[in-house]
């Protein structure tokens, strides 16, 4: 396993030698918790990084599965299309913007505007989200284990928000709905896969009210 | 709606073929954006029921199959009835009847400060002598992103095509634009709506996408739109073009993002969009990434990472204040900077923002010019004006006044061939530039619209060589000022050009715009 230590090092160095390491085993950073785009635009391989991360951890994502074992700055996994990214601590505001595709999983909490205008990823916040969390969202799942803020789920356009806490106020163009056995089974799965323990009978699902929420 | 009533529509029934044979043509009726021409389902006649409708577009004359229409504009209402013209009253009644505010397309329709006050200021006797446009050279490449990236982007000309989003535009339009691009060896734009795949290899001057036939020499360039909708955007979007476009806002709406309408986001536009098809596409009007000028250092250092520190960076923005928003954009380590003026266009656009928000051009370059002169860049961080640019003569003075390059949006738009209806945002462009349906983009011949552009700027380079030689120049980055005068008292107040006769700045602008911009603090 190649370890890259960080300290003391640019963005451009260290993203230079992740794109180099990542074949095959997995590549460990250590000490990153200053540089904000680390690991960005990575098309395959898999980067632990140990403690701290800034923002825009793993931004344009396209294809690396990279996990953060303490807390990850703002706009997490920004614009990726596909690949996982893990943060086992929390993580702050705009977790998961811009997505068309992948998995982002947050085992503790996110901020304000989370999986703002989601276009097609899962977004798993296992603790609980702050305000305008899912707003524009046109396609994909966000689901949130816990509670969620003011104007949950503003302006959907397309898309499954699941939530399994309280919000203080649901945004606009919303419906929510009870889980179908399809939901159930593929919530299941998810939370099994990533060893999340939720309770399914509390979860309720928000779809949005009319597919034209603008005219 | 503002042009509303200024135009006189008379049909001459000898000629019109629907007036000796009813039912047999109804082409004015079918091509008129605003239903100037009524056909009566019942006699199959025609007549004009809405003649104060007309925008003077003239498209029914173009496709009058008899030439049978003549327009004329009216008496000006500004004279005789302003402030309560007819446009004034029609936009009152329409909010009236149906509670909406009016929508359109392309740019302003009312005066605004534009370059026609300014003057080319001839080279003679006391100044460098005239060149010889025939024997000697004039060097007009310009080089973005020579210093931080590995692969600068080369333009052979001052010129550029500025971002219309693929949805905005039809395909065939932007096909168009990319080979205008490659046959005159300058830079194309993808636009927020994500990479028609032809513009790739197009804009190269190739055929095919595996790049092996080069068709059309010198091959231009595709700048990439990164903005704030992020439409079909990912790593290999990015690594797709020659430059990477931060979109902070447009001349037409700033402060506005974009919006197309679900019933316009057809099966095409979904996949290079990559969203479901019907379903609106909202361009927010800030980046729900960035929250402050830090957070934007940060996106152009992971752009330039992702790309591997081969692309030049290219900022957008509105007229607004631009000497402290140039002075952002260095900051966050702009390669060039592109400043939209008031005067610039759009696909839909509330009327009252695209007439009455933003800076006129003219106005917009001194602060610029000013913001990478304090900085120390200037002509190093590229500067390209844009906003109501029509020829060659708007393109030298954009370029004396500081520009490096300028682009031709609307008037690309026209050399495609359209006539300026206004209605761009109702999707049935007669000429099938601004629509998405299949019968009108036939209309339109990638090939021959691209020949038209290629032509309209080699045409336009040469009357920016003219006016360079002939004040003593061989290359437009040493134009200045000084080849320029104001012809009137408000433009030199806009501008600090000199006044033509006082042959000197107004006095506010004797110690240049110093205090106008630094309201007493001090800047680097």
């Amino acid at each position: 396993m190649e370890t890259i230590n960080a300290k003391n090092k640019d963005l451009k160095v260290v993203n230079k030698a992740l794109k180099e390491a990542v074949n095959g085993q997995p590549v460990v950073v250590k000490n990153a918790g200053h540089l904000h785009g680390l690991a960005s635009g990575l098309k395959h391989g898999e980067v632990i990084i140990q403690g701290d991360t800034g923002d825009y951890l793993g931004v344009l994502n396209d294809g690396a599965t990279i996990k953060v074992t303490k807390n990850a700055g703002k706009y997490v996994a920004d614009n990726m299309t596909s690949g996982v990214v893990t943060i086992e601590g929390s993580t702050n505001y705009g977790a998961g913007q811009y997505c068309y595709g992948g998995i982002v999983v947050v085992y503790g909490d996110a901020g304000d505007f989370t999986a703002t205008m989601n276009k097609g990823a899962t977004i798993l916040v296992a603790g609980d989200v702050g305000d305008e969390v899912g707003t524009y969202m046109l396609e994909g799942d966000l689901i949130v284990v816990g509670n969620a803020g003011e104007n949950f789920s503003n302006y959907l356009i397309r898309g499954n928000v699941y939530i399994g806490g309280k919000w203080e106020s649901l945004g606009n163009n919303t419906r929510v709905e009870s889980l179908t056995s399809g939901d159930l089974a593929k919530l299941s799965a998810f939370f099994d896969k990533h060893g999340i323990e939720a309770n399914l009978t509390n979860f309720k699902k928000i779809v949005a009210a009319s597919e034209k929420p603008f005219y | 709606m503002a042009v509303i009533g200024a135009f006189c529509v008379s049909v001459n029934r000898e000629l019109c073929i629907n007036a000796r044979m009813p039912g047999k043509c109804a082409t004015c009726a079918e091509v008129c954006p605003y239903d100037v021409y009524s056909l009566d389902v019942y006699t199959g006649e025609m007549y004009v029921q809405n003649f104060n409708a007309c925008v003077g577009c003239r498209i029914c004359v173009e496709f009058c199959p008899a030439n049978a229409i003549r327009i004329n504009p009216a008496e000006s209402e500004y004279i005789s009835r302003y402030p309560w013209t007819f446009g004034a009253i029609e936009e009152i009644h329409h909010k009236a009847q149906t509670g909406e505010y009016l929508l359109r397309g392309f740019g302003t329709q009312q005066p605004t400060p534009n370059f026609d006050m300014i003057t080319v200021v001839p080279s003679q006797i006391a100044s460098t002598a005239p060149l010889d446009k025939y024997r000697e050279q004039c060097d007009m490449e310009v080089i973005i992103g020579e210093e931080k990236c590995e692969q600068p982007t080369h333009l052979k000309l001052p010129f550029l095509w500025p971002a219309m989003s693929f949805g905005a535009l039809s395909k065939e339009a932007k096909m168009a634009l990319a080979i205008g691009a490659a046959m005159t060896g300058i830079a194309t734009n993808t636009g927020e709506g994500g990479l028609v795949p032809e513009e790739a290899w197009l804009s190269r001057g190739y055929t095919d996408k595996e790049l092996t036939n080069k068709k059309w020499e010198p091959g231009g360039y595709l700048i990439i739109q990164w903005s704030t909708g992020r439409w079909g955007v990912s790593v290999d979007y990015l690594n797709s073009g020659d430059g990477i476009e931060v979109k902070i806002g447009q001349g037409a709406k700033p402060g506005m993002g974009g919006h197309l309408l679900g019933d316009k986001v057809t099966e095409e536009i979904a996949e290079v969009r990559g969203i479901p098809m019907g379903s609106d596409a909202l361009s927010p009007c800030r980046y729900y990434d960035v929250q402050s000028l830090e957070d934007m250092k940060h996106m152009v250092e992971f752009l330039r990472d992702v790309t591997n520190y081969q692309l030049p960076i290219f900022f957008k923005l509105g007229p607004s204040r631009p000497y402290e928003d140039v002075a952002a954009c260095i900051e966050a380590g702009a390669d060039a900077i592109s400043i939209d003026g008031l005067v610039g266009g759009t696909g839909c656009s509330p009327d009252l923002v695209t007439q009455g928000v933003g800076i006129p051009t003219i106005a917009c370059l001194p602060p610029a010019v000013k913001a990478l002169k304090d900085y120390g860049v200037h002509h190093k961080v590229k500067l390209i004006a844009l906003g109501g640019i029509r020829n060659g003569l708007d393109a030298f003075k954009a370029l004396a006044m500081g520009a490096d390059a300028v682009g031709f949006g609307s008037a690309a738009e026209i050399a495609m061939g359209c006539r300026v209806c206004y209605a761009c945002h109702k999707g049935d462009c007669p000429y099938g530039i601004t629509s998405q349906k299949p019968e009108l983009r036939a209309r339109l011949d990638p090939l021959e619209a691209g020949q038209r552009l290629a032509n309209f700027i080699n045409a336009t380079a040469e009357e920016v060589k003219i006016l360079t030689m002939l004040s003593g120049h061989c290359r437009t980055i040493d134009l200045s000022t000084e080849d320029l005068r104001a012809m009137d008292l408000n433009t030199a107040a806009l501008t600090g050009l000199k006044l033509a006769g006082y042959d000197r700045p107004l006095p506010m602008w004797e110690n240049g715009n110093q205090q106008l911009h630094d309201n007493g603090k001090e800047r680097k």
